[in-house]
């Protein structure tokens, strides 16, 4: 076959029309909102991270589905950056710097105090929206205008909590041990104020990150005679051992953990739930029918069991806040005007119930996501069913 | 004086755990001049060696304990003789191979079965109690079998030609070579030896304490510490070190409480680097 002209020029534009196409579908492609997560995925926390890291995927997934970012009447899909933030200041920091790197401008994560330490800094440089945890004193605050918080902290549910647990087991004293760090003391002095608060005399006992066997720890406890012990937000495999040492030495009051959930683990590690006899703990999440549907949801949009920490339920209806918030202020650059969205939108999600904005009391700022919450408790060495209560106001 | 009976009874029990992690420690940098940064992830793969052959096999806890002593053992013995004998000169490049085989076992170990700590539970329970005193009958038994393994330990290394070799090779290389001793043959059995060692103490103390990922960390530092305070290499300061370590730690932490406690540790070590720099029972600085 001879090469013509005419042929030669209805090949060139058949290619040029090919190359434009291409093109198009690629700028297509480029409508993308980028969600960064800064959380831990690797080391003993890890199942917190995951928990984060597939909450925000889903929440992008649905996004995607429902076709629910638009910006200009264009519509956008929503991607995942995750990093890893090793349960560290610097690696949380390094993994915030990598995003702003990338033009991501929302950072759902992190996780731990040492780790919102690391990420706020780097976000109020580069103007990034973060929706953060950590349990710490200064989690946010009117410093930090674009960092919102998951849900509260021991400031929203402690009280309510030892009131429910007074009322059950009448303890009159409590120690209160911690990690001696700010992971450990930041929630162990505000559980302990709440105790106080309550008519029930507080100590606090904190020991080294790391230790294995607490033997010492419990000897100590011991001789100070406490009528309860809260292991605060000790980590659950810490907890179990601690548990399982105090039952050993004969302690036999109620131990309260007001510091986050991990039951499963912990009463795996302690021997069952005879050993934890009387137990009592902060449940971000009750699991009821409607967040049952999360779970299988996720399920159907990714194709996998959802993680296993109940965080992410929680996490869930956080970065659906964000989400939502981005929809409303109509742009993925302007954070500022995405934070003003999000401060006035209503606290409700359709499977976790409705709640409100807290914070001003303890952190200057509302911007403290409160939804409804739970309280597990082991008595006399059975699980009981997780107590709802309502979400925490005006704190 | 009660307080300090138990507390001692405290320092004992965790200063029999530690020598025997310890003494693998030792012994691996006695012999073959290797810093083992994998000890820690020997004694966490013991533990899920002897936590799988249980809940997967249904293999009684004895039997367990002794496949995980020889699932590390061997583990061991086939990295040092097919890894780390090419290099076993190198200290930089035998620091690495054991670091990075210790981020592949916990890295291995997390993909594997996860990060949350499964039910691993020794199998005897129940605690005696007599004259305001108490005692868990599993740290008795963690600590029968620990005081064995050390005694079988001295025995092998001061009482059999078989020690007696790895201690001439530990002497002088050159010379226990040329009088007819095979480090090809006795550097990797060492090595078996001292993981092996770690793999029992992981299925001993961690269905005591906690299974997870992460927990060989603090075995590492801890190991680190009573090789430094002993006199690295020095099996008999190893020893001595451990219990050491093991009453400074519970006395300090029930006197002191848990932060002072851990503080008190390191001035111990500190002041020991000062005064004595090769530690209570070290000679001199390691040759190459």
């Amino acid at each position: 076959m001879s090469v013509t002209r005419r042929n030669l020029l209805i090949s060139g534009a058949v290619f040029a029309a090919a190359l434009a196409g291409a093109s198009g579908a690629a700028m297509a492609a480029d409508q993308e909102l980028k969600i960064g997560v800064v959380g831990v995925l690797s080391g003993p926390a890890a199942q917190w991270g995951l928990a984060l890291k597939g909450a925000v995927e889903f929440v992008a997934a649905e996004a995607n589905r429902d076709g629910l970012i638009k910006i200009g009447g264009a519509p956008y899909r929503v991607s995942v950056v995750a990093i890893d933030s090793k349960y560290t200041a610097e690696g949380a920091a390094a993994a915030a710097n990598t995003l702003a790197g990338q033009g991501v401008k929302f950072i759902i994560g992190a996780i731990g105090s040492p780790e919102m330490t690391g990420v706020k800094p780097i976000a109020k440089r580069n103007s990034m929206l973060v929706l953060g945890n950590s349990y710490a004193k200064d989690a946010i605050g009117s410093q930090w205008p674009l960092v919102f918080h998951v849900g509260p902290g021991p400031s929203g549910w402690a009280d309510p909590i030892i009131k429910i647990a007074k009322q059950k087991f009448g303890m009159k004293s409590v120690m209160m041990v911690a990690p001696n760090d700010q992971g450990g003391t930041d929630i162990a002095t505000v559980d302990a104020d709440a105790y106080r608060k309550n008519g029930i005399p507080a100590t606090e006992e904190y020991y080294q990150r790391g230790t294995t066997n607490f033997a010492p720890t419990v000897t100590r406890i011991m001789n100070a005679k406490p009528e309860a012990v809260d292991l605060a937000s000790s980590p659950p495999g810490d907890v179990g051992i601690i548990v399982k040492q105090l039952r050993q030495a004969g302690f036999e009051g109620p131990i309260g953990r007001l510091g986050g959930p991990g039951y499963s683990e912990i009463s795996r590690v302690a021997g069952g739930d005879a050993v934890l006899k009387d137990f009592y703990w902060y449940e971000p999440v009750v699991i009821d029918e409607k967040a049952q549907q999360i779970a299988d949801d996720f399920k159907k949009l990714l194709g996998t069991e959802r993680p296993e920490n109940n965080l992410f339920f929680q996490w869930v209806s956080g970065a659906r806040m964000v989400v939502k918030a981005i929809a409303q202020a109509g742009t993925i650059s302007d954070t500022e005007k995405v934070a003003a969205a999000l401060r006035t939108l209503p606290v409700t999600d359709p499977n976790l119930g409705s709640g409100h904005w807290i914070g001003k009391e303890f952190f200057g700022v509302n911007q403290e996501l409160s939804f409804p919450f739970g309280v597990g408790m082991v008595t006399g060495g059975q699980l009981q069913p997780i107590v709802r209560v309502e979400a925490a106001t005006g704190k | 004086m009660q307080g300090i009976v138990a507390t001692s009874l405290i320092g004992i029990s965790l200063g029999a755990q530690y020598a025997l992690l310890a003494l693998g420690f030792t012994l691996i940098f006695g012999i073959l001049g290797v810093v083992n940064f994998a000890h820690g992830g020997f004694y966490v793969l013991g533990g899920y060696i002897a936590y799988s052959a249980i809940s997967f096999l249904g293999m009684p806890y004895a039997l367990a304990v002794i496949t995980a002593a020889l699932g590390t053992a061997a583990l061991g013995y086939l990295f040092e003789r097919f890894l780390l004998d090419r290099l076993i000169d190198d200290h930089l490049a035998t620091l690495m191979l054991t670091l990075g085989l210790y981020m592949m076992i916990s890295s291995g170990i997390l993909i594997t079965f996860g990060p949350q700590s499964p039910a691993f539970a020794f199998p005897l329970t129940g605690v005696l109690r007599a004259y305001g005193f108490y005692v868990p009958i599993e740290n008795l038994v963690v600590l029968a079998v620990c005081v064995a393994g050390i005694v079988s330990i001295y025995a092998l290394i001061y009482r059999t030609d078989f020690g007696r070799a790895l201690r001439a090779l530990a002497d002088d290389r050159a010379v226990a070579t040329a009088q007819g001793l095979r480090p090809k043959v006795l550097f990797p059995t060492a090595f078996a030896l001292a993981t092996g060692l770690a793999g029992l103490t992981g299925a001993l103390v961690t269905p005591i304490l906690s299974l997870a990922p992460h927990v060989g960390d603090p075995v590492l530092a801890t190991s680190f510490l009573i090789v430094i305070l002993g006199g690295l290499g020095s099996v008999g300061g190893a020893t001595v070190a451990a219990f050491l370590v093991g009453m400074v730690e519970a006395f300090s932490a029930v006197y002191l409480g848990g932060s002072k406690g851990a503080l008190a540790l390191f001035v111990l070590v500190l002041i020991m680097l000062v005064v004595k720099p090769s530690g209570l029972f070290g000679q001199r600085a390691r040759g190459a």
